[in-house]
């Protein structure tokens, strides 16, 4: 596959609210590309719309107007069924609050994307696995959630994002029901992916957090306020300068 | 696949018991009613049919009306008993003579039922000695007796075997051609008894030797194959009423009566299935609500689901599967109560009175479990799996 083509595109997105007879718009014209193998924070204060963009970014809702390719496909106008495919296929989710199914123990989590892949329970097993491995969790395969640590349980979840070997991995906040501790491990779980070549997107609004990841994008009021993007190859000339990026685009 | 949906659902479901229960509840107690009621009904039914499946069901008997301005001018006589056997759809015709009577043999003297008969048979009795009466006994009107098993226990209770021996009659002898066994049924119930005489002579010795110049009490007739008893009964009474100046005449046929037996258990086993179906749609709406309140507690869950790429369908099909696994519990278990409860009443009531020991309809009875099992998920299960497929994922996640 093509290195330099983005994995993800985002072309003028806006999505607007309505509630009642009042619209409130809550992103108002996105630009973004997201090359194959990046690991990107999103970043913005509590009402920017980085809920919003992440939620269109995850295939969860559609954008009002713009448009949305991911790994080749236009996403902007799917149906439901058509979106759900695409997670599927296409997307892993990280959330903050793990959001594993307490009554399954951990393979069995992991291999619930597996199950509406139509795979056998065999197979799903075995990659379920195989996956559990890769995070460090081969020893706790029929541990229920609530029989493991937050970490585990993040880790149990991010085996889970794996398991269906994504085009990109979403991240909402991972380390913010975590100790510091917990949340080095995860984040070092997530250089670890990046340094594998996975394309990583993750929402945060912790700074260090936010200083992992290799580009940084900052949101308020709907809008895309900076992008460290273009940084990237001057910090690599420089002595890492960080320029205001708003001087970028005159 | 189904499977795996299947095991969810169990797990689902054994990890809310309390709730399981009390959805099962209302199905139990439906089903086991229908099914209790079905099988009881069955039960009855055959044990009717049972009673009357040792006779002949075709007979048809014409006697005169009790209510008419002249009963004289409708008395039966042999002539019309000949007028009857000429009538096309007749396949045979005979006077019926039954009277109760002392018989005598050696020492003993028994009052027993001595009646006219022919080679027409009237039960499924098996012959155990000797022969049945034939055309030759009732042409020569002969003096010869076949023995029912009652009678010859009564009679002859050291011979199993008294053929060629005679019986006295009032002051005629008889002599013993034949002894039937007991008839395959016969509970508490005296049921040998209701048309078959424990003493069967040929109809013209009857005639003869004890109703000599009397009228007819009524008139057997059979149909030819292929003629209904009723049509049978509509043109004897007409072809009698014209010979006899337009006298009235009763017909009395056995398969009206079962037909009247058979539709009012029908009419009883249809108002308790009834009533059975009405609780499975209390139930099925208890199912419901309880089921949309599960899927409000598990909005989470279904989010999760629709995050990792579940499609609609998938969401449907999942809660669907529940709905059917908790109805098919329930619908199992009210059959087996059913089953128990109907086939008690069978055993020990229907049986025991009748002789007759039902079949239990188990094939019939476990389709019909899931059967209902299917229509209760899918009638009240739907709305609730479709509200869950149509969840928004994101309201879904952030629900708490």
């Amino acid at each position: 596959m093509n290195e330099s083509l983005p994995v993800l595109r985002m072309e003028g997105i806006t999505k607007i609210y309505r509630l009642g007879a009042v619209e409130v718009p809550a992103l108002r014209g996105i630009d973004l590309r997201i090359s194959r193998g990046e690991y990107v924070a999103i970043m913005g204060p509590s009402g920017s719309g980085k809920s919003t963009l992440m939620h269109l970014l995850g295939c969860l809702d559609r954008p009002t107007s713009g448009r949305y390719v991911l790994d080749g496909t236009d996403v902007s106008t799917l149906s439901d069924d058509r979106l759900a495919a695409i997670r599927l296929r296409k997307l892993g989710f990280i959330f903050q609050g793990f959001n594993l199914l307490p009554r399954m123990d951990a393979l069995e989590n992991v291999a619930l994307p597996l199950f509406y892949a139509g795979l056998s329970r065999r197979d799903r097993l075995r990659r379920a696995e195989t996956a559990l491995q890769d995070v460090g969790l081969g020893e706790r395969l029929h541990h229920r959630p609530s029989e493991l640590s937050g970490g585990q349980q993040q880790r149990v979840a991010i085996a889970r994002a794996l398991v269906n070997d994504p085009a990109v991995i979403l991240a909402d906040e991972p380390t913010g029901n975590l100790d510091s501790t917990t949340s080095e491990e995860i984040l070092a779980l997530l250089d670890e992916l990046h340094a594998s070549g996975r394309t990583i997107v993750l929402v945060t609004h912790d700074e260090t957090v936010a200083l992992r990841a290799r580009r940084t994008i900052r949101l308020r009021d709907g809008l895309v306020v900076s992008d460290t993007s273009e940084r990237l190859p001057e910090r690599q000339t420089s002595h890492g300068t960080v320029r205001n990026p708003a001087s970028f685009i005159e | 696949m189904i499977r795996d949906y299947a095991s969810v659902a169990w797990q689902t479901l054994a990890a809310n018991r309390l709730r399981s229960f009390l959805m099962i509840l209302g199905l139990v107690a439906g089903v086991a009613a229908i099914v209790s009621i079905q099988v009881a009904a069955a039960g009855m039914a055959s044990a009717v049919t049972g009673l009357l499946a040792g006779m002949n069901t075709t007979a048809v008997y014409l006697f005169p009306s009790e209510r008419q301005p002249d009963l004289e001018r409708a008395l039966l006589h042999e002539r019309d008993v000949a007028l009857l056997r000429s009538l096309p759809d007749v396949a045979a015709a005979m006077p019926f003579f039954e009277e109760s009577s002392y018989v005598r043999a050696g020492h003993h003297n028994v009052l027993l039922s001595v009646g006219g008969a022919s080679e027409v048979r009237f039960d499924t009795s098996p012959l155990m000695y000797g022969r049945r009466l034939d055309p030759a006994d009732v042409r020569g009107a002969r003096s010869v007796c076949v023995l029912s098993a009652h009678a010859r226990e009564r009679l002859f209770p050291n011979d199993p075997d008294p053929v060629g021996r005679s019986v006295r009659i009032g002051d005629r002898r008889f002599i013993v051609v034949g002894v039937l066994g007991k008839a395959r049924i016969g509970g508490i119930i005296p049921t040998t008894n209701i048309l078959v005489s424990d003493v069967a002579i040929p109809y013209t010795t009857f005639r003869d030797d004890f109703a000599r110049g009397q009228p007819i009490f009524a008139i057997q007739i059979f149909p030819v194959p292929g003629v209904t008893p009723e049509r049978l009964g509509r043109e004897a009474t007409q072809a009698l009423g014209a010979a006899h100046g337009g006298a009235h005449y009763e017909v009395f046929d056995l398969q009206s009566v079962i037909k009247t037996i058979d539709g009012f258990f029908f009419v009883v086993g249809a108002l308790v299935t009834a009533l059975g179906a009405i609780s499975l749609v209390v139930a099925g709406i208890g199912i419901m609500s309880i089921m949309l309140v599960s899927i409000l507690q598990r909005t989470r869950e279904i989010g999760i689901r629709k995050a990792v790429g579940a499609r609609r369908l998938q969401i449907l099909v999942q809660f669907l599967v529940e709905a059917f696994v908790i109805s098919l519990i329930g619908c199992s278990v009210g059959l087996v109560i059913g089953l128990a409860v109907g086939w008690a009443t069978d055993t020990l009531l229907i049986s025991r009175l009748s002789g007759v020991v039902a079949p239990v309809p188990w094939l019939q009875t476990s389709a019909l479990a899931v059967g209902f099992a299917a229509m209760v998920a899918v009638v009240f299960g739907t709305y609730p799996a479709y509200r869950a497929a149509r969840l928004d994922p994101i309201e879904a996640l952030r629900y708490e």
